[in-house]
């Protein structure tokens, strides 16, 4: 029953992640436009490539959204909701996210297109060189709760929030999350109006429908992620802990999809030096800092 | 317990299934990805027999590796999409024999060595337990051991990237 109110949940908190991201992009507030082109593209004829690798090009949309569903199956929405509370939670996203790359580098390689090629490729090092500003961060933030399970890292919040106490932590795990989502200005792997879509350039109908529906799903699930690991998840005051969840999520997924907006797109050789040179390093400071405070406080 | 046993054998023959597509591809990627099938399979075997930790980590850590793996291949390889029918095994008698001597050897050491009785699951909290134990292991006991593996790795890393860089200098000294 539980499973099954989340992932209605999730479905609808993708659906509110795409009305918000046209509300940024467009500055239009349509309710009803999701539904509608997600209608027209299940309308319309799905194309295979000329000497598609066939495997791969159908497999990249479903792991997506597999990957997608399976990194926000560990977050709990209120005290004993979520659909598998697991005792590695907080290393069981990290897994759950490595397979969004592997599915880019998938539905790169497998339409036998330049585009969609160098798109899979460039998310490949994107992810490796952001995975770690995700695992780093997350290591701090276990390391306050004793615990790897997400529930008991809520818990370990009730007196004062991840985002006062680890506030580099919280910067750098925000940009990788984005960069995860190949949000703007992180979009390198799709670079509208550079690659012309890329990773997902050559899907069209209802695959491109999967694969839409799996980024908006990603975004929401991070967003819930961001929400559980340094905003304090349920807790707030008077109204229910599930209410403020949805409403925390729902905040920071509108943020991380206007806030880069104003950005212009990063090149790839600095995204990947920023990330290794400043990114890696700071993430350590974060984690002697959390460390030293942690002993000081108790 | 019999649903855990089906886990444990569909996964394990999963495994065996993806390994055979690793040689029987043409193309690079496509071996590189077989190959991350097979060991997905494994970690899946790992949840199967409740080492939740080592389950996520084996899924963690091999989706990068083997996608890493994958564009290296596709660098340094002739032929990365297999439009010109690679093969991919060579040696072949010598790997066949290796392979089947290596298989016996485990089969023999799996049925005759002595493994005790079955641990039971205790309580709810298993899981937790071991990362606990695991934990209280590596900080403690065996942190040296994980420590210098850990750092000759980093040494190699980037010793491995200096070599890999060709020097400015290096270059325009060629050129001329």
């Amino acid at each position: 029953m539980i499973t099954l109110g989340l992932g209605l949940l999730l479905l609808a908190g993708a659906y509110a992640v795409a009305v918000i991201e046209e509300w940024a992009t467009t500055g239009r507030l349509r309710p009803a436009a999701p539904l509608l082109a997600g209608l027209a593209l299940l309308g319309r004829e799905s194309l295979v490539p000329r000497k598609a690798d066939r495997v791969l090009f159908e497999v990249a949309p479903v792991l997506f959204l597999v990957a997608a569903v399976a990194s926000f199956a560990v977050l709990p929405l209120a005290p004993g909701t979520a659909i598998a509370d697991l005792a590695t939670g907080a290393l069981f996203i990290n897994a759950a996210l490595a397979y969004v790359m592997v599915a880019l580098v998938m539905a790169g390689w497998g339409p036998d297109a330049i585009y969609a090629m160098v798109g899979g490729w460039r998310f490949l090092a994107q992810l490796v060189a952001y995975g770690m500003l995700v695992v780093m961060p997350l290591t701090a933030v276990a390391m306050r709760a004793q615990s790897l399970t997400n529930s008991r890292i809520v818990e370990a919040q009730e007196a004062l929030w991840n985002i006062f106490t680890q506030p580099l932590g919280f910067v750098l795990f925000w940009l990788a999350t984005m960069a995860l989502a190949f949000l703007p200005p992180f979009d390198l792997p799709t670079a509208p109006g550079e690659l012309a879509g890329g990773v997902e350039g050559e899907y069209s109908g209802v695959r491109l429908a999967i694969f839409r529906l799996a980024r908006l799903t990603l975004v929401f699930s991070l967003a819930s992620a961001i929400t559980v690991f340094y905003l304090g998840g349920w807790l707030g005051p008077v109204l229910p802990g599930w209410v403020w969840s949805i409403l925390k999520t729902l905040a920071v997924a509108s943020l991380m999809l206007v806030g880069g907006r104003y950005l212009p797109r990063l090149r790839e050789e600095d995204l990947l030096a920023w990330a290794w040179k400043l990114g890696v390093p700071l993430a350590l400071v974060n984690i002697f800092w959390v460390g030293v405070t942690l002993l000081l406080v108790k | 317990m019999i649903l855990q046993t089906l886990a444990v054998a569909f996964f394990g023959l999963v495994a065996v299934w993806f390994s055979i597509v690793v040689f029987r591809t043409k193309s690079m990627v496509r071996s590189a990805l077989a190959l991350l099938g097979a060991m997905v399979a494994l970690g899946l075997l790992f949840l199967a027999l409740e080492a939740e930790f080592l389950g996520v980590l084996q899924l963690m850590m091999m989706a990068t590796e083997m996608s890493v793996m994958a564009i290296f291949m596709v660098m340094f390889m002739m032929d990365p999409g297999g439009l010109g029918q690679m093969e991919m095994t060579h040696q072949k008698k010598l790997s066949l024999v290796a392979g089947i001597v290596g298989g016996l050897v485990a089969a023999l050491l799996a049925l005759l060595v002595d493994w005790g009785a079955l641990v039971q699951a205790q309580n709810l909290d298993m899981p937790e337990r071991q990362n606990y134990n695991l934990g209280m292991e590596i900080m403690g006991r065996s942190m040296l051991i994980f420590e210098t593996a850990g750092v000759t790795i980093l040494v190699s890393m980037i010793a491995g990237t200096l070599l890999a860089i060709v020097s400015r200098t290096q270059t325009t000294e060629g050129q001329e």
